[in-house]
């Protein structure tokens, strides 16, 4: 099983509430962009802090871009005291966003998202008209190529009365 | 080499019309004929896919280094005892 394949299958096995966002997201909306980590936007609730710093630590999730040395621990105090966090795993990069730009906290993204059966999970995954939203707003460069894109693709989707 | 069949809809990515979110991003560089072989798959299909790529890139860049590694050990001089 590849990483995203194993990323899906953590936050599933482990009961996380989250909605898959950035290039997966984007990938499944049918983008031909390729990514190299998994983004998801989570729940900020106790309880599924708690599943979430549980399931990051059984792949030993490090804060990735941070000096070694740097204090951190994995748990939901320390996810509730922050916001976003990119990691490296030993599943491959999975970056947790409390937040996405353009769009929203989770309960944003959750009215935003349909359910897609992704290798056997049932994963939440954020539509196209956010993800766009999401990606203009972001501005940064390697994200201003994703719209034209993605805007083609909802075009493309409202012509032929497909909806995924 | 057998020849690709676009449905309407698919033409209208392929050879968009002027003023179209299609034009657009033809204009931006993206090739939309990749976005129509993505959008021929069902969203499972096409993770599995991004998956797969991304995994042969793992693989690519472990190879890489490996080889790299593998050149600087055999260029550094023996010991001799």
């Amino acid at each position: 099983m590849a990483e995203i394949a194993q990323g899906l299958k953590l936050f599933a096995d482990f009961k996380v509430d989250c909605v898959v966002v950035g290039g997966v997201a984007a990938g499944a909306r049918g983008s031909s962009h390729v990514t190299y980590d998994l983004d998801v936007c989570y729940s900020r609730n106790p309880a599924n802090l708690a599943r979430l710093a549980q399931a990051l630590r059984s792949v030993n999730a490090t804060l990735r871009g941070a000096p070694r040395d740097l204090p951190f621990r994995l748990d939901a105090e320390t996810l509730a005291r922050g916001l976003n966090f990119t990691f490296n795993t030993d599943i491959g990069s999975i970056d947790i966003l409390g937040e996405v730009q353009g769009v929203g906290d989770y309960q944003e993204c959750l009215q935003d998202s349909n359910v897609l059966e992704l290798f056997d999970n049932s994963c939440r995954v954020l539509s196209l008209e956010k993800l766009i939203a999401a990606k203009r707003s972001a501005g940064r460069t390697k994200d201003l190529a994703a719209p034209p894109e993605l805007e083609a693709i909802l075009e493309h989707r409202r012509r032929s009365g497909t909806t995924e | 080499m057998d020849k690709v069949e676009y449905t309407e809809a698919e033409r209208w990515l392929i050879e968009p019309k002027p003023g179209t979110a299609a034009a657009r991003a033809r204009d931006f560089g993206v090739d939309l004929s990749l976005t129509v072989n993505n959008l021929r798959l069902t969203p499972h299909e096409r993770v599995k896919r991004l998956d797969e790529f991304q995994h042969e890139m793992k693989l690519l860049r472990e190879a890489v280094r490996s080889a790299k590694q593998n050149g600087r050990d055999s260029a550094r001089p023996k010991t001799v005892r």
